[in-house]
């Protein structure tokens, strides 16, 4: 959401009309805002609330024209005059409709897990927040984001914070190489349970995703981070990721469906009563190893032919070490 | 045609100030023309509206009434619970909070919605410049979660459809780890603490009564479970002895910690004790390090790996 005001559930983003109860969510917020300023220029409001000029003047033009029976003098006292809208007497929606189940939930999810996150201050202003809205919620709800905190993290994100450049040792397990790297850090993100590392790699020369649970040794250099690079604002994109990964077709007992939960899965199909039939992007013949000698010997590689092979070999491969 | 918003719009004000349950009948002759003359086109649109506004979290009552209109449905707004108490958050709370729902991702923005009416003064754009360098948290989004949240919120039990059985849990917390959510609580017909997966709840989550169920003081749904997946399970803990390939030991001992190391071999080969509850996922671990870690010990779990194995490579 950088950039773009936080509309109501996407209006800007949505073609065609937008529906009615879309609007009215908006309008019993807008509602009491405008009440309690009087004035606001259209274009302010428009932006607080992600939507367009015409979406908002229409909607308030339509309010003014409502009220209470008969419909003469208990009316909403707003009008539009010059890109400025006008909010007299207040009456009627002088406050917003409290919390849904849904804001509620995000207010606090979003709230406790910025808490874990590194640098939080839990004792701070966001602690005391979430206090507040709890207590008007009626009573406490029990919400826990459990985020895992790697060795470097405190680190790293404090070498993004200051714009430090950074050596580290990290172990590429697709490949299973280690290596060290020069790289300017310019975003931490947790997704699924990891944390990755955006940052450009001087070795590379591009802008690479690292594990961090994978960084293995670290410096923090007095050299500054110089790349010039934007700060992703969410975890890299599996699809982008595997851009030129091989699609693997698997099929695999039904048993095996928790592959689908954990990989970005190109497609799930049964196939037959008992097995399903996966396709999935695979950037390395030793991730696929592992993969193979974990879902067992009900599983199959159906294509690319050449690969049909790998499980075994994987497999025969570990028996020749237990000898 | 009139636009659907200023009906719905002047049903809630209409709701709002009634100081009496108001029928259907009622409701239209108020709202003059806004709804179809008669049923059941009447009826439908009534009962369209009263979805939308319900779904949209109006607090919308209704009540079978006596007297002179018994037996006929009467509809009010309870304003009581119509609007957002005042949350006094100071600027700085404010501010905290726009940061948070900025820097953790839940697929939807319900947070933004959220935040446009908890903070009214704040410049909601203000702040989104210095979320650039603060780490950033991407969750799942699910349907269910709300409907789970406010059942937790409001102590009522929930139903539900889980591995094709329907379960009724006291719902004692929900959390969020390694990219699932969780909600764990006291299965009413096991009798026991309980932790399910919410994706992988069948259909509809159905809320009972509030006020149905307390939790116990201190529950911390973070302890409920242990977050190493390898002691998750009903069996009882045992200590795998394996060895681990010089390549592999740093990301082993970074994940299982020093004291797991019980032997340093030259070359730079360790030896790890490994306990586990669950053996699914122990052997998952295991196999993830393909041909850098072999088991010692125990001889059964030993032999059992290698069965997996040469049943994925028979010889000869």
């Amino acid at each position: 959401m950088t950039g773009a005001a936080p509309g109501p559930t996407g209006a800007t983003a949505r073609r065609g009309p937008e529906p009615a109860a879309v609007r009215l969510r908006r309008l019993l917020i807008l509602l009491p805002w405008l009440m309690e300023r009087g004035e606001v220029p259209v274009a302010a409001a428009a932006a607080r609330f992600g939507v367009t000029r015409e979406q908002l003047i229409r909607d308030v033009e339509l309010a003014a024209m409502c009220g209470l029976p008969p419909y003469v003098d208990e009316m909403l006292d707003l009008f539009v005059d010059q890109d400025v809208i006008y909010a007299g007497v207040p009456r009627l929606f002088t406050r917003p409709l409290r919390l849904t189940a849904r804001e509620a939930f995000s207010l606090l999810a979003a709230g406790r897990a910025a808490l874990e996150l590194p640098g939080a201050d839990v004792g701070g202003p966001l602690a005391r927040a979430l206090d507040k809205v709890s207590v008007a919620l009626g009573s406490d709800p029990v919400l826990k984001v459990d985020v895992p905190r790697p060795r470097f993290l405190d680190t790293i994100q404090g070498a993004v914070r200051d714009h430090r450049r950074l050596v580290i040792t990290y172990f590429t397990a697709s490949r299973g190489e280690r290596a060290e790297r020069t790289v300017d850090p310019v975003a931490v993100v947790t997704e699924r349970g990891n944390w990755y590392l955006q940052a450009f790699d001087h070795g590379a020369e591009e802008a690479r995703w690292f594990r961090v649970d994978r960084i293995e040794a670290l410096t923090v250099t007095d050299e500054p981070a110089t790349a010039d690079l934007a700060p992703a604002d969410r975890a890299p994109d599996w699809l982008l990721r595997f851009a030129d990964a091989t699609v693997v077709r698997l099929r695999v007992p039904t048993s095996a469906g928790w592959v689908a939960e954990r990989y970005p899965v190109l497609s799930v199909e049964p196939d037959g009563a008992d097995h399903l039939r996966l396709e999935l992007p695979v950037v390395s013949v030793r991730w696929l190893e592992r993969l193979l000698l974990r879902l067992g010997a009900e599983a199959t590689v159906v294509s690319p032919a050449e690969w049909r092979d790998v499980g075994r070999q994987a497999a025969r491969r570990v028996l020749d070490a237990y000898g | 045609m009139t636009d659907p918003l200023e009906r719905l719009t002047n049903l809630v004000a209409l709701l709002l100030e009634t100081r009496t349950p108001l029928t259907l009948d009622r409701i239209a002759h108020e709202l003059r023309g806004q709804y179809p003359a008669s049923d059941p086109a009447r009826r439908t649109a009534f009962e369209r509206d009263k979805r939308q506004l319900r779904d949209e979290g109006v607090p919308l009552e209704q009540t079978v009434l006596g007297g002179d209109q018994a037996g006929a449905t009467g509809y009010w707004i309870d304003r009581s619970r119509y609007a957002l108490p005042e949350l006094g958050l100071t600027v700085e709370e404010a501010r905290a909070l726009r940061l948070a729902v900025a820097a953790v991702h839940l697929g939807a923005d319900w947070g933004g919605d959220a935040l446009l009416k908890i903070d009214a003064s704040g410049d909601l754009d203000a702040d989104a410049a210095s979320v650039g360098s603060a780490a950033v948290a991407d969750l799942p989004a699910l349907a269910e979660l709300p409907t789970l949240f406010q059942a937790n919120t409001d102590r009522a039990i929930v139903t539900f459809g889980y591995r094709g059985r329907t379960r009724r849990l006291e719902a004692y917390g929900i959390l969020a780890r390694a990219g699932f959510w969780y909600v764990i609580g006291l299965d009413r017909d096991a009798g026991e603490v309980r932790t399910y997966r919410v994706d992988r709840i069948e259909g509809a989550v159905e809320v009972g009564p509030a006020r149905a169920y307390e939790i116990p003081e201190g529950f911390d749904p973070a302890a409920s479970f242990p977050a190493d997946a390898m002691m998750v399970g009903e069996g009882e803990v045992v200590s795998a002895s394996v060895l681990v390939r010089s390549r592999q030991v740093p990301s082993v001992v970074e994940a299982l910690g020093d004291a797991a190391v019980v032997e340093r071999r030259e070359g730079g080969d360790i030896v790890v004790t490994v306990p586990y509850a669950n053996r699914w996922a122990f052997r998952s671990w295991l196999l993830g390090l393909v041909d850098d870690a072999e088991v010692l010990e125990p001889p059964d779990l030993r032999e059992e790996v290698v069965a997996w194995l040469e049943a994925l490579a028979p010889s000869g």
